[in-house]
């Protein structure tokens, strides 16, 4: 989807150079880290949640095939359209096609990240329809021309100032301060009248009921009820992994997704929708139409990456980390940022493309702690650098270095000389204790000191304890 | 070959199709000992336990003998907030009430000051609220007011939501099933918690008793 950005390593040296992106960054994070600590403190039982949850989802992912047949068979049955599209290009066509076919000149979107996966945004905007995003996030990056920046809360790297002035801009009147508060009261005002006059509402879905063929959406401010409701037609899009074998198992999920996410127990409104409206129903839709998406799933399936698609959608393996909570969403350039989007970047926009992100990550492993179906997202990275090794994707400096190192490494005589070597050069460098600079690596010297070794290898140091026991 | 014919065949060739039965077996052993998952609820009873929750939302909660008092209950909660006028929902259990006094309409404005509704369920667990569509329940009524108030009876208060999984999959489903959780609310400006974002800011609920009043 992102045409022509600038490499990786740029996109992540000017985020760290934007001191207000960091600013916002921690703001959103900083609080969404605490209140989830929070919820997680509250709920003894979290930990037993969280194995059912991802017992649930694996139960899904073996058995994909029959549920997909049971919600597309109970779907159609409550009267909605179903229909199937291979890759983000089929998805984005079907989409437009039924938003002419209702001969749409607006259409109202609800937050789905899915959406942004296939370019729903872009393509509306070719077909010559003008769309309303919302979600208040949305909303603000549409204003701005951005794409967002999280899962959960697409603006958070603007802040409450940045927000404003997009504001003024753009709302007539302009909101009379620049306090959350009276910023949400004047977009509640300026989206109001955009609800009740769409053709269309778009929405995505947290889960697929296959039981009752219902989607079911969690949001809390109220938007998506206002979307799906007043137009005539309601689309939604969503993956193929969403699906779950009955209302209760989306409970049971519902319990870890809300509180991994922003700390709440349930969000605000959790909707099912279930076919168009019924005969003689006060208010809704009168068609119904469901896409469901594959795009690069079915492949994941298939190959080392399934456990990914037990992935929720909750976002809080980016407000653990530490690289995400240094260069914000935007540097990744994927749809999905942070750890999970580090491992579903390369799905989807192919390896080549994105190798640089599985490599930006510490292991540190603080997200495979947090994530509530126990995705182990380091070892899907690690599983990336590999295969991209095996495809000879590194640039060649890089190839030759660490093959170099290799072959010294594969004879452990040499290897034990040429640190000897090494460690007895190094504190050469070394000032005050510390190592400021060192040729050829300065990179790595820039951002941080090293300690000064102590001129002897572990393997010396060992013998000689070992030899001072005897 | 068509789109669905790709996928379904890409899907049953990472993972062949089991015996139905046996899914449907291991899907409901997934449900079992649902104690052991599940927050125990904030106090024995269901409508203090429900009371405790919701009011931490920010909803107000009160508590009236039966559906006889709910007008005088709207009427006081209309005056504290200085609203006139009531949008009530077309449901037969409202609309028998006796509305003296308030000026009730059952139209909905797009910037609807206040609305009635009545909640098909209350769940204890979350302090959540559930609406469902239907010909006389527009699912507007629940976002549209900047002050909603709805009548929730306590002989419907269920448990957990699993209980309420259980009856939705026992009736027939809705076209829209709303289990709504508090006011709306967003923390999308810099993750600070403001109510009332495209939904009502104010959410009141009245839990009526079962207790008949002498005539
Ligand atoms: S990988 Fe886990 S923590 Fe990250 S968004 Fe998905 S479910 Fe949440």
């Amino acid at each position: 989807m992102n045409v022509a950005l600038p490499p990786f390593k740029e996109r992540a040296r000017a985020a760290l150079a934007d001191r207000t992106l960091k600013l916002a960054i921690d703001r959103t994070t900083g609080t969404a880290e605490a209140k989830r600590a929070a919820a997680v403190a509250a709920f003894p039982e979290f930990d037993a949640a969280r194995a059912r949850g991802r017992a649930i989802k694996d139960h899904v992912i073996a058995n994909l095939g029959h549920y997909l047949e049971m919600f597309e068979r109970n779907a159609t049955a409550s009267g909605a359209h179903v229909h199937w599209a291979v890759d983000d290009a089929e998805a984005r066509a079907i989409v437009t096609r039924l938003c002419l076919d209702a001969k749409a000149k607006v259409v109202t979107r609800s937050k789905s990240m899915l959406g942004e996966e296939i370019g729903l945004p872009h393509a509306l905007a070719d077909a010559g329809i003008e769309r309303v995003e919302t979600d208040l996030a949305e909303h603000i990056i549409q204003l701005a021309g951005e794409t967002p920046s999280h899962i959960i809360w697409p603006a958070m790297h603007r802040t409450r100032e940045q927000v404003a002035e997009l504001f003024n801009a753009s709302h007539q009147p302009p909101p009379e301060a620049d306090d959350p508060a009276t910023m949400v009261q004047s977009a509640r005002r300026v989206l109001r009248e955009k609800f009740l006059g769409a053709d269309v509402g778009i929405s995505g879905a947290n889960f697929l009921v296959a039981d009752t063929g219902a989607t079911c959406t969690v949001t809390n401010e109220g938007n998506a009820e206002l979307t799906t409701t007043p137009p005539r037609v309601h689309i939604v899009t969503a993956g193929i992994e969403k699906i779950v074998p009955s209302t209760a198992h989306a409970m049971a999920l519902l319990r870890i997704l809300v509180r991994s996410a922003t700390g709440g127990e349930l969000t605000q409104y959790t909707t099912f929708h279930c076919g168009p409206k019924r005969p003689g129903d006060a208010d809704g839709p009168e068609e119904m139409h469901i896409v469901l998406v594959d795009n690069g799933r079915t492949k994941m399936l298939a190959g080392e990456f399934r456990e990914m698609l037990r992935c929720i959608r909750c976002g809080a393996c980016m407000n653990h980390c530490v690289v995400y909570r240094q260069i914000g969403g935007h540097a990744y350039g994927g749809t999905y940022p942070g750890p999970m989007g580090s491992v579903l970047t390369p799905v989807l926009d192919g390896l080549a493309a994105a190798r640089d992100l599985p490599n930006a990550c510490t292991m540190n492993g603080r997200c495979a702690e947090v994530c509530p179906v126990g995705i182990p997202i380091p070892t899907l990275l690690r599983a990336w650098r590999r295969r991209s090794w095996r495809e000879r994707l590194e640039p060649g400096a890089l190839r030759a270095g660490i093959g170099l190192w290799a072959q010294v490494a594969y004879r452990p005589a040499l290897y034990r000389l040429a640190s000897r070597i090494g460690v007895r050069a190094l504190r050469a460098f070394g000032r005050d204790g510390w190592i400021g600079s060192l040729p050829l690596a300065g990179g790595w010297t820039a951002y941080r000191d090293l300690p000064r070794p102590s001129g002897r290898t572990f393997m010396e140091q060992y013998r000689d304890q070992q030899k001072g026991r005897k | 070959m068509t789109a669905r014919d790709t996928i379904l065949n890409a899907v049953l060739a990472a993972c062949p199709a089991g015996d139905a039965r046996a899914v449907a077996d291991a899907a409901a052993a997934l449900l079992d000992d649902p104690d052991s998952s599940r927050p125990p609820l904030a106090a024995p009873g269901l409508p203090e336990a429900f009371t405790l929750k919701a009011t931490a939302l920010g909803a107000s909660v009160e508590r009236v003998a039966n559906m006889a008092s709910v007008p005088e209950a709207v009427a006081r909660y209309l005056e504290r907030h200085g609203l006139v006028g009531l949008s009530v929902q077309p449901a037969p259990a409202l609309t028998a009430l006796d509305w003296t006094g308030i000026a009730t309409h059952d139209h909905l404005a797009a910037d609807e000051p206040a609305a009635l509704g009545l909640a098909l369920y209350g769940i204890a667990e979350s302090g959540s609220l559930v609406v469902h569509s239907g010909p006389d329940a527009p699912i507007l009524l629940s976002f549209l007011p900047l002050h909603h108030i709805v009548v929730l009876r306590e002989s419907t208060l269920l448990p957990w939501l699993e209980d309420y999984a259980a009856r939705l999959e026992a009736a027939s489903v809705p076209r829209n099933a709303i289990l709504i959780t508090g006011p709306s609310g967003t923390t999308d400006i810099e993750g600070s918690y403001v109510r009332g974002a495209h939904g009502p800011g104010f959410l009141h609920i009245i839990i009526t008793g079962t207790d008949d009043i002498p005539e």
